[in-house]
């Protein structure tokens, strides 16, 4: 914990955050600092938005906070600060008090308003 | 990597009580192109190794606060791996080439990748390039009867060698065979007469490094029992930013569950993402800047316990405006294009 930002030193890298990592570490000797910052952001941002999409199930919003940590709130006011999607699912499940399942039937009604297991028609 | 070269690899070798993980391993060592691998084993077996380095690890697990079994820590395979990484980098033993883990029978494989990925230290010198699993061609069918645990190490397999194939009956083995292929489409499997077996072929890590993904058997989803397993790809690249969500979302929520998931993910950019998880633990996905053969299209394989293959296509199809690309599962008539 660092005591001047109250953040957490982070050790380890999620593994949805690692291609930036990689990308920030491949790129070229002279080549634009500032580059990988800005693909962070927009992926950081991005990523927002895509979550915001789930999240709306289940009552709940993400937001980025300072270009380094998200905070996740319900409609009641409760708010979390999570580092990365590694964290983001037990902090969503505190705050509704079950698991957030990705195969839960109801979730895809939200998502593409079509009743649950409608047999994939293949293409 | 500090010493300005890639990480080295550990190759982790599983397999049930008796499946002649030992017998393997003597058989590996004494190949000289092997002589710069060490070796961290559990027990010292009845079939004694003989090899310079070879070291002894007792399993002792670190469980985290949330309990679950594939998320420990194995705190003796840390300490060992440290010190070998120390002895390297002084250059106390020769150039250290590969480490081979061997596991207990019972063993989950998954901790060990886990106890790799997570240490701040250990995740950027060591990766983990293979996960070989030994089967026994005459008491195989038997422990993947009785034991998850036979199924997860099959699951979390790259390759799988049959081995007793000398003592066991040609159509057992053939059963067994395809029993195998159904759990895991993506291994590969080879067969060990008498514990011989091509050793470069076994540790070459196929292709493109723990990557190969062999074209997936055309087929249905295949169950076995509690276990299944599908194969499928999408109709267009999917956003990778969008599989994480879906992906860490379903680890969280049932991944002592998703035994495995391997493939190879087009995500719109000149090579594919590759992906490979054995339960809560994911490699780091590595974005490869080409294809390593002709089919672009992505593949993937999920073996799961409980989760029937028809719900994790339902899952994906509800995501896929967020993915930007609709799942369609691998196999006979589903109109796929074949490249």
């Amino acid at each position: 914990m660092c005591v001047l930002c109250g953040q957490d030193f982070v050790a380890q890298v999620h593994w949805t955050d690692r291609h930036l990592e990689d990308r920030a570490r491949a790129a070229a000797p002279g080549s634009d600092p500032v580059a990988p910052q800005g693909d962070r952001r927009r992926d950081r941002a991005h990523r927002v938005v895509l979550t915001n999409e789930i999240l709306r199930h289940y009552g709940l919003k993400l937001d980025d906070w300072g270009g380094s940590k998200y905070v996740l709130r319900d409609r009641k006011g409760r708010s979390e600060i999570v580092q990365d999607l590694g964290s983001l699912w037990p902090a969503a499940e505190r705050l509704v008090g079950r698991t957030l399942d990705p195969l839960e039937p109801a979730l895809r009604e939200t998502l593409v308003g079509e009743p649950a297991f409608a047999p994939a028609d293949g293409g | 990597m500090a010493d300005g070269r890639a990480t080295r690899p550990v190759t982790v070798v599983t397999g049930f009580l008796g499946s002649g993980k030992t017998t393997l391993l003597g058989r590996v060592l004494s190949e000289p192109s092997m002589s710069n691998t060490a070796v961290l084993v559990n027990e010292f077996g009845e079939v004694g190794l003989d090899h310079h380095l070879l070291r002894r690890v007792d399993e002792r697990a670190v469980l985290l606060g949330n309990g679950c079994v594939c998320c420990t820590t194995r705190e003796d395979l840390t300490e060992a791996l440290l010190e070998l990484l120390d002895l390297d980098q002084r250059g106390e033993i020769p150039r250290l080439d590969r480490v081979v883990v061997e596991t207990t029978g019972l063993a989950d494989p998954a901790p060990i990748l886990h106890t790799i990925f997570a240490d701040p230290v250990l995740q950027h010198h060591f990766s983990v390039d293979l996960v070989l699993t030994t089967v026994d061609a005459v008491n195989g069918n038997l422990h993947l009867d009785r034991n998850l645990e036979s199924v997860k190490q099959i699951a979390a397999a790259d390759k799988v060698i049959v081995t007793k194939t000398d003592a066991a009956e040609p159509d057992s083995v053939r059963g067994l065979l395809s029993r195998l292929g159904a759990i895991n489409p993506s291994a590969r499997v080879f067969e060990a007469a008498f514990g011989e077996t091509d050793v470069d072929e076994l540790f070459r890590p196929g292709g493109a490094g723990s990557h190969a993904v062999p074209a997936p058997a055309a087929g249905e989803p295949h169950d076995v029992g509690e276990t299944h397993s599908v194969s499928l790809t999408f109709d267009g690249s999917v956003d990778w930013t969008a599989f994480g969500i879906w992906l860490s979302m379903l680890l969280h929520a049932r991944g002592e569950d998703v035994l495995r998931v391997k493939g190879f993910l087009d995500v719109g950019e000149m090579g594919p993402v590759v992906v490979n998880g054995v339960q809560h633990t994911i490699h780091p996905p590595e974005h490869l800047d080409r294809w390593p053969d002709e089919d672009h299209r992505s593949r993937i394989v999920f073996i799961t316990k409980g989760i029937r293959p028809e719900e994790l296509l339902g899952s994906l199809e509800a995501f896929r405006g967020v993915f930007g690309a609709r799942p369609l599962p691998l196999g006979a008539g589903q109109g796929v294009p074949s490249s």
